[in-house]
C-alpha cells in the first residue's frame, strides 16, 4: 500500500518539555491508524503538526504529498480535522456550521448544499440540521462535529479523541461512521486513550509513550508481543482477615514460580501473567494454592490486552496514570 | 478572489451572531449614556469659565464622548475571540485552508457596522438633548469615519492581546487600566489649553486625541482639513497596526 502520512524525527519541544520527540511514523492510504497512549504522551501535538496546527520545533512531516511547513495550504486542503473540543459555533445552527467550513474550503454553492444534505444523512442530524449547536447533545455535537470536518471529502481525516466522554450506545454509533468513511476510501488517523478502541476500530496502532513510538502494529502483532496468558483468579470475600492474609500468602507463592511473570493484585482479584500458556498454567496454580490452603472461588483465563501490551512496553500501567480508562 | 471570498463568509458569520444577540452590540454604548447624562449635569457650569471654547458644557463633551465609542467597544469583541478558542471552533478554523487576515478583516468589518450604529445612536441621543453639528451630514460621516478607524485600532489590539493570552483577566485589567488614561490624556473632556505642560505631550502619543481634535470642530465650527487629515493619517495607521497586530497573533496561535 501507498504510504499517506510520514513523519521524519517529528519534534516538539513546549518551553523545556519535549512533548513530541523524534517521532518516525508511517501512516498507509486507507487505513484507519490508531495513535494510542495515555494523557500527556504526545498525541493531540503529533496531530496538530500534521494539520499544520502548530509548527515542529524540529524534524519534519508528509501529508498527502505535502510538506507540512513548506506547503501548509496544500495540505489544509486535503485534510479534516476534528480536535478534542466541540470545535462548532454553539450560536450558530449545525447547517450553518457545515456551510461556513465548507465556503472555507472553497466550494461553490451548489456542490455545497447537496454536500451538506448529504452529510447531515450521513451523520443523522437532518432534522436538527436547523436548531442551534448550543441545543444539541453531546453525541449529536460529536457528530456535527466530525461532520465539519467531512464536509470537502478529505482524503485524510485526523480525528482527536473522536469518542472523548461519550456514552457507549454513542461511542459504537461514531465507531460505525469511521468506518463508513474508512470503507469509501478515506484514510483516517486517529487519537485515543480507550484501549477498546484502538483494539476495535484501528488497523494498525502506535503505542506511544513520552512523545516516542514505543510499539507499532496492528492490534493483533501487539498483543502476540505478550507472550502468554493472563490467569485471573478471584478469591472468596468472606472474613476479610482471612482474605487479606490469603490474598497475600498467594502472591508470595506464585511470584516464586519460573512460569509467572508478574502479578497484579485488586481488592480480591489476582491477575497473574503467565510465561506458557494459560491452559497448563492453571492446574498447577491450583495445585500451589490447595497446598498453602487458599479457596479460589473462581478462575479465568484471558488472551492479553493493549493495555498488558502498555504494560510491557513502558513498565506502567494505563490504570496507575488516570481512573477512567475502559 | 480567495481573500474576498473568505471576508465575506466569516463578515456574515459574525453578523448572523450578533444579529441572534443584539444585546452585546449596545452593551459598550451603555457606560458613555449614564456619563453623557451624568457629566454634562456635574459639569454644567465648566462651561461658564472664560475661555472655554462653547456656552454649555454637552456641546463640548458630546462630541469627545461619541469618540470614546471606540475605547469601550473592543472588549467584548476579544470575548467573542475567546469563545472561539475555548470552544475549539479556533482551532478548527485555522486547520482549513482559509486565509488569515480574511478572519480578522471579516470579524472586523462587522464590528465596525456595529460601531457605526452605536455612534449614530449616540448622536441621536445626543442631538435630542441639544447638540448640533454645524457640518451637517457630511460631518457625520465624517465622525463615523475617524471613529471607526480609531475603533479598529483598538479591535486589532484586544482581538491580540486575547490571541497571545488566551485568558480573559489580561483583557479585562488592561481595559480597565486603559479607558481613564485614555480619556483624561485627551481633550475628551476638557480643552487641551485648560491642561498642564506634559498631558499635552501625552495627548500627542495618544489616539484618542487625534479622534477629537479632528471631530469635535465638526461639531462645533466646521471644516479644519488640516486637522482632519493628519487624524486620517494617525488613525488610518493606527487601525493597520491593530488588525496587522491581531493577524501575526493569529498566525502564532497554535503554537
Amino acid at each position: 500500500m501507498k504510504t499517506i502520512v510520514e513523519t521524519f524525527d517529528l519534534t516538539k519541544v513546549y518551553k523545556k518539555i519535549v512533548a513530541v520527540d523524534r517521532l518516525n511514523l508511517n501512516v498507509k492510504k486507507g487505513e484507519i491508524f490508531g495513535l494510542l497512549g495515555p494523557n500527556g504522551a504526545g498525541k493531540t501535538t503529533t496531530i496538530r503538526m500534521l494539520t499544520t496546527y502548530t509548527r515542529p520545533t524540529s524534524g519534519s512531516a508528509v501529508v498527502g504529498g505535502y510538506d507540512i511547513i513548506r506547503e501548509a495550504r496544500k495540505v489544509r486542503q486535503i485534510i479534516g480535522y476534528s480536535a478534542q473540543e466541540s470545535g462548532v459555533d454553539q450560536n450558530a445552527t449545525g447547517r450553518e456550521n457545515l456551510m461556513l467550513f465548507g465556503r472555507y474550503h472553497g466550494m461553490d454553492t451548489i456542490t455545497l448544499k447537496a454536500r451538506v444534505k448529504e452529510i447531515l444523512e450521513l451523520v443523522d442530524l437532518t432534522e436538527a440540521a436547523g436548531r442551534l449547536v448550543k441545543t444539541y447533545s453531546s453525541g449529536m455535537r460529536k457528530r456535527l462535529e466530525i461532520a465539519t470536518a467531512l464536509i470537502h471529502e478529505p482524503e485524510i481525516l485526523f480525528l482527536d479523541e473522536p469518542t472523548l466522554g461519550l456514552d457507549v450506545q454513542t461511542r459504537v454509533n461514531i465507531w460505525n461512521y469511521i468506518r463508513e468513511l474508512n470503507k469509501n476510501g478515506t484514510t483516517i488517523i486517529l487519537t485515543t486513550h480507550y484501549l477498546e478502541e484502538a483494539d476495535k476500530l484501528c488497523d494498525r496502532v502506535a503505542i506511544i509513550d513520552l512523545g516516542k513510538v514505543v510499539a507499532l502494529g496492528t492490534p493483533k502483532e501487539l498483543k502476540s508481543k505478550v507472550k502468554g496468558d493472563v490467569v485471573s483468579l478471584v478469591l472468596p470475600l468472606k472474613e476479610l482477615e482471612k482474605l487479606k492474609l490469603n490474598m497475600a500468602k498467594a502472591e508470595e507463592t506464585l511470584e516464586k514460580q519460573p512460569f509467572v511473570k508478574e502479578i497484579r493484585s485488586t481488592n480480591n482479584r489476582l491477575n497473574v501473567y503467565v510465561n506458557e500458556k494459560g491452559e497448563r498454567a492453571i492446574p498447577e496454580i491450583l495445585r500451589l494454592l490447595e497446598k498453602e490452603r487458599v479457596d479460589v472461588e473462581s478462575i479465568t483465563l484471558s488472551r492479553p490486552s493493549l493495555d498488558d501490551v502498555f504494560l510491557m512496553c513502558t513498565g506502567r500501567t494505563f490504570h496507575n496514570h488516570e481512573g477512567e480508562t475502559r | 478572489m480567495k481573500f474576498l471570498h473568505d471576508v465575506w463568509y466569516t463578515f456574515l458569520r459574525h453578523l448572523r451572531n450578533d444579529l441572534r444577540e443584539p444585546v452585546w452590540m449596545f452593551f459598550g454604548m451603555i457606560q458613555p449614556l449614564i456619563w453623557l447624562l451624568l457629566f454634562t449635569q456635574l459639569f454644567q457650569n465648566v462651561a461658564a469659565v472664560p475661555g472655554f471654547p462653547t456656552s454649555s458644557y454637552i456641546e463640548f463633551f458630546a462630541p469627545g464622548l461619541i469618540v470614546m465609542l471606540a475605547v469601550f467597544g473592543p472588549a467584548y469583541a476579544g470575548f467573542e475571540v475567546l469563545s472561539d478558542i475555548y470552544h475549539g471552533v479556533l482551532e478548527k478554523t485555522l486547520v482549513t485552508p482559509v486565509n488569515r487576515y480574511a478572519l480578522i478583516t471579516g470579524s472586523a468589518i462587522n464590528w465596525a457596522l456595529g460601531l457605526a450604529l452605536r455612534v449614530l445612536i449616540v448622536f441621536s441621543i445626543a442631538y435630542a438633548m441639544g447638540v448640533e453639528v454645524v457640518t451637517g451630514f457630511g460631518g457625520v460621516l465624517l465622525t463615523i469615519l475617524i471613529v471607526t478607524l480609531l475603533g479598529l485600532g483598538f479591535f486589532g489590539l484586544s482581538n491580540a492581546l486575547i490571541l497571545v493570552t488566551k485568558s480573559e483577566t489580561p483583557l479585562v485589567v488592561t481595559a480597565n487600566l486603559a479607558t481613564m488614561p485614555l480619556m483624561f490624556l485627551s481633550s475628551v473632556m476638557a480643552p487641551s489649553e485648560f491642561t498642564p505642560e506634559w498631558i499635552r505631550i501625552a495627548m500627542k502619543l495618544n489616539p484618542v486625541n487625534y479622534a477629537v481634535e479632528a471631530v469635535r470642530p465638526l461639531f462645533l465650527s466646521g471644516f479644519d482639513w488640516t486637522k482632519i487629515l493628519v487624524s486620517l493619517t494617525v488613525l488610518g495607521i493606527f487601525s493597520t497596526l491593530g488588525i496587522t497586530t491581531a493577524t501575526l497573533a493569529l498566525r502564532k496561535f497554535g503554537e
